[in-house]
C-alpha cells in the first residue's frame, strides 16, 4: 500500500538480490555512460556547425565577389580552385528545385544570403532525389550571367569504429557489474548454505574466515555462533546425563528394596512407578544424545538381513511383527542408531495397533526406504508433524499408560536426521500409520 | 561335592552393595562385598571367587580400568558381570571389549542379576577349559565369514555387516565355540538358551535354517552347518580366532 510497495509493483523488481543489484549497477552505469556520450555529441555537432557556417559565409562572399569581377571567359578556369568539399560553383542555371527547405538547409540558405544577398539576388532551392540532402543557390552576377552554388551538406562526421567502441564499453560495463554482484552475493550464499547445513556436533564444515574484511568478520561471527550452539548442546547432554546418573543410584536402591519387600499390591504399584521413572530417565538421556549422531562409526550393512534380524527378535519374544517385502542392498549407516529408530517405530506400532509390518524398498536414486506399517487408528493429519516433537502426546493418549514417555518418535526423528536420513509419518489410505525412514 | 558359588560385588554405593548381597545370599550364593578397587584387590589376593560383579561408575579406578586389570592378571579366567548406569549401545561395546562377560544396566531388577549370574556360571562350567567361550572383542573367522563378537554381526568377505537376530547369534556362537563337533538338538537348545533368560520357542531346526540363510548356505547341500542324521548338526569348518579389532 505504501509508495515503495506500489513502486515495486509497478517496476516488477526481480525477486533475487543478485538481479536487483545487477540491474541497479548496470542501469546506473549505462545511464551515466549514455548521458556523457550524448552531451559530447551535442557539443561537437554545435561547434562543427558553427565553424562550418562561418567558413561558408566568408568563403561564399569572397568567391562570389571574385567570380563577379572576373571576365566571363576566365571564370571556368577559376572554378576548380574555388571548389570545397561540401560545395562547388557551377556556371549556369543549375537544376530545377523546390523552394521547401529543411531546417538545416534553411540555415545554409540564410548564411549564403548573408554572404552574397546584399549585392546579388539569391534564391536557394533544394533538389529532390538522391539519398543525401542536396541544395542549390542560384545567384545572378552583376553582368547578368547565372551562377549556381551546389551544396551537398556533410552529415555529422562519425568515425566508423565508434559503434564498436561503444559496444565494447557496454560489454565492459556488463562484465564489471556482474563481477561486483558476484563478489557481493557469493559470501551471502556461502553463509546461507552453512547455516542450512549447520551441525554443531561436527567439527567439519566451518566457514573459511578469509576474503574481504566484512566477509571475514561475518564468517568469524558465524563460526563463533556455531561454537556457542555446540557448547549449549553439549551442556544439555551433560546436564541430562548428570541428572540421570544421579537418579540411577537412588532408583536402583528403591527397586532392589521394593523387590525385597513383602508381597502385596503396594509392592506391585511401587515397582510399576519405578519402572516408569526409569524409562523416562533412560529415554531422556537417549533423546539428549540423539542430537549428537557422531558417537558411532558408520558401517556397511546388508539392510535386508538387518531388518529381518530385528523382526525375528520381536517374533522370538512372541510379538506380532511381520516382514513382507525385503530388498537386498548394502548401505553405509550407523547400525545402532538405525536399530534404535526402527525399534522405536515398531514399539509405537505395537502399542497403538497391536501389530506391525516392516518393509524395505529401494526408491529412486538408489536410496533405501524402510517403512513400518500398522493398521491402528493413525494420527490426525494436522498433528503428523507435531508428534515428532519431544513430549508431545495425542489427545486420545494423554493417559500415560498408553502414551509412554512421549519421546519415542522424537528420538527416532532426531536420530534419523543425525544419520543423514529422514523420518516421515503419513496415514495409509487403507487405515493405519506408515512411518518411513529414508536413508541418505 | 557341594560347591557354593562365591560372588564378589564391587560397588561404591553401600546400600546397593548390601541389597544385592542380601538378595543373592537369600538365593543360596556366598557373597563378599568391596567398596572400591583397593578392597577388591586385597580380597582377591586372599580368597578365590567364581564371579565378580563390577560397577563401572566408581570414584578412583572405575570399573573399566579394574576390568582390564583383572583380565591382564592372574584372574583373567574369572567371569565378570559389569553394572553401569549407561544404557548406550556403545558403552556396552566398550565394556565387552574390556573383557567383561556380560553387562547389566542400572537400574536393574535383582531377579535379572541373579539370572545373569547363573547363566554366566552355567556357561563357563559347561565348557571344558580349552573350549572356553571366546572373549568378546575378537573376530571368529570361518570359511568366507567372520563373526564380530562385540557388535554381534557377521562380516562377509567384502567387509559388509550382516546382522543376526539374538537367537541366531547365540546359535551360531554355540557352533563356533564347538567347531567340527556334532551337537545334538538338546545340547544346542541348552547352550543357546543359556546366555539370556529370554523366551525361546522356535525349534532348533528353524533356527538352523535361518542361520544357514544368513550365511548364504545352500539348504540342500550346506557347506557350513551340516545335518548329521539322527544326531544333530555340526559346523564343518575350522574356526580361527583373530584378536582385537583394529
Amino acid at each position: 500500500m505504501n509508495v515503495v510497495g506500489r513502486l515495486r509493483g509497478l517496476l516488477h523488481l526481480p525477486r533475487t538480490l543478485r538481479w536487483r543489484l545487477f540491474l541497479i549497477l548496470f542501469a546506473g552505469l549505462a545511464a551515466a555512460h549514455i548521458l556523457s556520450f550524448g552531451v559530447l555529441f551535442l557539443e561537437r555537432t554545435m561547434s562543427t556547425k558553427a565553424t562550418m557556417l562561418t567558413t561558408l559565409e566568408n568563403d561564399v562572399a569572397t568567391s562570389v565577389a571574385l567570380l563577379d569581377r572576373l571576365p566571363a571567359e576566365e571564370r571556368p578556369r577559376w572554378l576548380p580552385m574555388l571548389d570545397r568539399q561540401t560545395y562547388r560553383y557551377q556556371l549556369g542555371p543549375g537544376l530545377p528545385g523546390v523552394p521547401e527547405l529543411s531546417p538545416r538547409a534553411d540555415e545554409i540558405a540564410q548564411t549564403i544570403n548573408a554572404a552574397a544577398g546584399s549585392r546579388f539576388p539569391v534564391t536557394v532551392q533544394s533538389v529532390p532525389g538522391g539519398d543525401r540532402e542536396h541544395l542549390q543557390a542560384h545567384i545572378t552576377l552583376s553582368d547578368g550571367s547565372p551562377l549556381t552554388i551546389d551544396v551537398t551538406p556533410q552529415l555529422m562526421p562519425l568515425a566508423s569504429w565508434l559503434p564498436y567502441v561503444l559496444v565494447a564499453q557496454l560489454l565492459l560495463l556488463l562484465f564489471c557489474a556482474w563481477l561486483a554482484v558476484r563478489l557481493a552475493i557469493r559470501p551471502l550464499l556461502r553463509f546461507a548454505n552453512a547455516a542450512e547445513a549447520l551441525d554443531p556436533s561436527r567439527k567439519v564444515g566451518r566457514l573459511e574466515e578469509g576474503g574481504p574484511t566484512e566477509v571475514a568478520y561475518a564468517a568469524t561471527a558465524f563460526n563463533a555462533m556455531r561454537d556457542r550452539i555446540a557448547h549449549y548442546l553439549e551442556e544439555r547432554v551433560q546436564i541430562l546425563a548428570a541428572i540421570s546418573h544421579d537418579l540411577q543410584t537412588p532408583i536402583t536402591r528403591m527397586k532392589l528394596r521394593a523387590e525385597m519387600a513383602d508381597e502385596g499390591p503396594e509392592k506391585e504399584k511401587l515397582i510399576n512407578d519405578l519402572s516408569q521413572i526409569e524409562t523416562l530417565v533412560r529415554e531422556g538421556v537417549a533423546y539428549a544424545r540423539s542430537a549428537h549422531g557422531d558417537a558411532e562409526k558408520p558401517t556397511r550393512i546388508d539392510i535386508g538381513s538387518f531388518v529381518e534380524s530385528i523382526v525375528f527378535d520381536y517374533q522370538d519374544t512372541g510379538k506380532p511383527v511381520a516382514c513382507a517385502k525385503l530388498t537386498d542392498a548394502v548401505v553405509t549407516t550407523r547400525p545402532h542408531a538405525l536399530r534404535r529408530i526402527l525399534t522405536n517405530l515398531v514399539d509405537n506400532a505395537l502399542k497403538f495397533a497391536g501389530e506391525a509390518e516392516v518393509n524395505v524398498e529401494r526408491i529412486h536414486g538408489g536410496r533405501v526406504c524402510i517403512a513400518v506399517l500398522d493398521k491402528g487408528p493413525g494420527i490426525p493429519a494436522d498433528q503428523l508433524d507435531a508428534v515428532l516433537q519431544p513430549f508431545y502426546r495425542l489427545e486420545q493418549s494423554r493417559n500415560r499408560d498408553t502414551g509412554g514417555t512421549g519421546l519415542g518418535l522424537a528420538i527416532a526423528h532426531q536420530l534419523a536426521s543425525a544419520i543423514g536420513g529422514s523420518l516421515t509419518l503419513r496415514n495409509r489410505p487403507e487405515g493405519g500409520l506408515s512411518a518411513e525412514v529414508r536413508l541418505g | 561335592m557341594d560347591h557354593i558359588d562365591h560372588i564378589l560385588i564391587v560397588d561404591d554405593d553401600r546400600e546397593i552393595r548390601d541389597l544385592i548381597s542380601g538378595y543373592l545370599k537369600k538365593n543360596g550364593l556366598r557373597v563378599t562385598v568391596a567398596a572400591d578397587g583397593r578392597q577388591m584387590r586385597s580380597f582377591l589376593d586372599a580368597d578365590r571367587v567364581d564371579l565378580i560383579v563390577l560397577d563401572v561408575m566408581m570414584p578412583g579406578d572405575d570399573g573399566l580400568v579394574l576390568c582390564r586389570e583383572l583380565r591382564a592378571g592372574k584372574h583373567k579366567a574369572t567371569p565378570i558381570l559389569m553394572l553401569t548406569a549407561r544404557t548406550d549401545e556403545t558403552d556396552r561395546i566398550v565394556g565387552l571389549e574390556m573383557g567383561a562377560d556380560d553387562y547389566l544396566a542400572k537400574p536393574f531388577a535383582a531377579r535379572e542379576l541373579l539370572a545373569r549370574i547363573k547363566a554366566i556360571l552355567r556357561r563357563t562350567r559347561m565348557l571344558p577349559p580349552n573350549l572356553q567361550v571366546t572373549e568378546a572383542g575378537q573376530l571368529l573367522t570361518f570359511g568366507e565369514w567372520q563373526l564380530d563378537t562385540t557388535a554381534r554381526h557377521l562380516l562377509d568377505k567384502d567387509g559388509t555387516a550382516v546382522a543376526l537376530s539374538g537367537a541366531e547369534y547365540r546359535l551360531l556362537r554355540v557352533f563356533l565355540d564347538h567347531p567340527q563337533r556334532v551337537l545334538s538338538r538338546d545340547q544346542l537348545l541348552n547352550l543357546t538358551q543359556g546366555r539370556e533368560a529370554e523366551l525361546f520357542e522356535r525349534s532348533i531346526d528353524l533356527l538352523v535354517s535361518r542361520v544357514r540363510q544368513r550365511l548364504r548356505d545352500d539348504a540342500r547341500e550346506p557347506a557350513y552347518i551340516k545335518t548329521v542324521r539322527s544326531e544333530g548338526y555340526v559346523l564343518a569348518m575350522p574356526v580361527e580366532i583373530t584378536t582385537a579389532r583394529q
